[in-house]
């Protein structure tokens, strides 16, 4: 699969919401897509295009937006196809994929912890790597090492 | 009966590691599950981005601490790939050497572990002794056993002492013949055959759709193995076969992974005959300065060399012991990759825990979690 055959195949179900597909060596694209058609997206991906497995999500902050990756492989195109769209850092929010592959969830809570994205209508979404209660995002550029004062005082116990 | 939740872990025998199974429990049946990580969360992500390229090789081994150059291997190929090196084809030869060793060496001891906690104590013994003789090897080329920080971006640090592929093989052929023991040891135990039998049951189509992957998935009739569905490094020049079973239960992890095992010997023996007859550089020349000497002094060319050196992103899959693991290593730029992240596969099975665990006794939980293979270091990064 190319990503002309990509963007064949998604361009009518998403129309205007389909931002763009990239080439990116060794998969079979990256697909750009609006956060407000995040479902269609996914369940086309998941329904039409059989990529069945949801490896991994990954969030990525670029300071002023923050991007949502998601990694897919299909059994049939024994290939990878990354998702990505993008959030505004003051509004970080798309909607859960978990729906759709239920391997999203700990990957979802692990984004949202870690670089603050949050995931609507996600099941569960709670800390699963840092204690309850912990205040910080340590995946954010923002979160910079070496200033151990500062995060004793900010840790919230519950 | 009323319910009530119990807490297994973070120090329990089952855990193998540092985390929490919370089981919510009706007399001796389990209702639900719920696994608590992050006890041994060190930050590896964070850490990745405060450090040069080949100072990440050293997070990569603490990873996983029992196949610390299979990681390694799944981070340098991401990195390589933003960084647009390419590595001489011995080198790569060399990595392959490492993971299928490596792959040895992990389900080994998944083999030692897994049999203790159904309390068979000799096949411990066995695993772990001959687990050494695959760590005596590691140690001979590598300079560690456990630590190895072994690969470079480029190829790999030095290559193979003289005589090694002789040892080598002699570990191999030893490897060979226990393989016939251990699967008399258990397959032949009533006790084992009990305890494992139609536990922990979770079809193919389940597997696939929570994300589950490695023996895990392949115990459940799902052939899907990285290797040979998207052969990376020197994987598309060798002949091997993928290891499979139907039964998706305990017993079906143990035969895949005993299995794999002589896979691996199988691709052994065809790594050490091609590196026998090809000698060669095992790291590409002409590396950039900044990037193969950290520390050295690079005066202005190489400032300018570094400011100018291309974007890029890096993704790499890898069929690592445990399942399939994969790395996405993003360049802007600059001495320090800016985001790192990995996909554990571990990480992947545990969260599908409820569908294997739920509706089996308490007493199941041992052996079902014993045959998961859990290594806490790459779940919790």
């Amino acid at each position: 699969m190319q990503p002309a055959d990509l963007e064949q195949a998604l361009r009518p179900r998403l129309g205007e919401h389909l931002l763009g597909v990239e080439p990116f060596e060794g998969t079979a694209g990256k697909v750009r897509f609006d956060r407000s058609a995040a479902v269609a997206t996914f369940r086309a991906l998941h329904d039409e295009l059989g990529f069945t497995h949801l490896a991994m999500i990954g969030g990525i902050d670029w300071v002023a937006h923050r991007e949502v990756v998601y990694t897919l492989w299909s059994d049939a195109a024994k290939q990878y196809v990354f998702l990505s769209t993008t959030v505004p850092a003051d509004d970080a929010h798309v909607e859960s994929a978990s729906g759709v592959w239920p391997s999203a969830n700990w990957h979802e809570r692990e984004a949202w912890e870690m670089v603050d994205i949050t995931f609507d209508h996600h099941p569960d979404l709670r800390h699963l790597l840092m204690p309850d209660g912990y205040a910080f995002h340590p995946l954010l550029r923002s979160f910079k090492l070496h200033e151990p004062e500062e995060l004793e005082v900010k840790v919230r116990h519950v | 009966m009323s319910e009530m939740w119990i807490n297994m872990g973070p120090q329990h025998p089952m855990t193998h590691g540092l985390w929490n199974l919370r089981v919510r429990i009706e007399g001796e049946l389990i209702r639900d599950v719920d696994p608590e990580m992050g006890y041994l969360h060190r930050g590896i992500e964070k850490i990745s981005e405060d450090r040069h390229y080949n100072e990440v090789i050293t997070l990569m081994d603490r990873c996983c601490y029992v196949a610390g150059l299979a990681w390694e291997h799944l981070y340098i190929r991401a990195a390589e790939q933003a960084l647009h090196v390419d590595p001489p084809e011995r080198a790569e030869y060399l990595r392959v050497l490492c993971d299928e060793f490596q792959r040895l060496g992990s389900h080994l001891m998944w083999y030692a572990a897994f049999v203790q906690d159904l309390g068979l104590m000799s096949p411990f013994l066995y695993g772990m002794r001959d687990r050494d003789l695959v760590l005596d090897l590691f140690q001979s080329y590598t300079g560690a056993r456990m630590t190895y920080e072994y690969m470079r971006v480029g190829g790999v640090r030095n290559d193979l002492p003289p005589g090694f592929t002789a040892s080598a093989r002699k570990v191999l052929d030893w490897l060979s013949d226990r393989f016939r023991e251990y699967d008399q040891l258990c397959l032949g135990s009533t006790i084992f055959r009990k305890r494992c039998d139609g536990l922990g049951v979770l079809k193919g189509p389940d597997a696939v759709h929570h994300g589950v992957t490695g023996p895990m998935l392949r115990s459940a009739g799902v052939k899907r193995d990285l290797r040979k569905d998207r052969p990376y490094a020197v994987y598309g020049q060798l002949d091997f076969d993928v290891a499979f079973a139907d039964g998706a239960d305990v017993t079906a992890r143990y035969l895949v992974r005993m299995e794999e095992m002589r896979q691996s010997v199988r691709l052994l023996r065809q790594v050490l005959d091609w590196l026998d007859r090809h000698p060669g550089p095992v790291i590409a020349e002409h590396l950039p300065r900044w990037l193969g000497a950290p520390y050295a002094p690079i005066g202005l060319e190489g400032y300018l060399l570094k400011r100018n050196y291309p974007k890029g992103v890096g993704f790499s899959a890898v069929e690592e012991p445990h399942g399939e693991a994969l790395a996405y290593v993003v360049n802007e730029g600059g001495e320090h990759p800016y985001r790192v992240k990995f996909r554990s596969p571990v990480f992947a099975n545990l969260s599908a825990a409820r569908t294997y665990l739920v509706g089996y006794h308490v007493a199941d939980i041992p052996p079902i979690m014993g045959s998961v293979d859990v290594c806490v270091g790459e779940v919790d990064r």
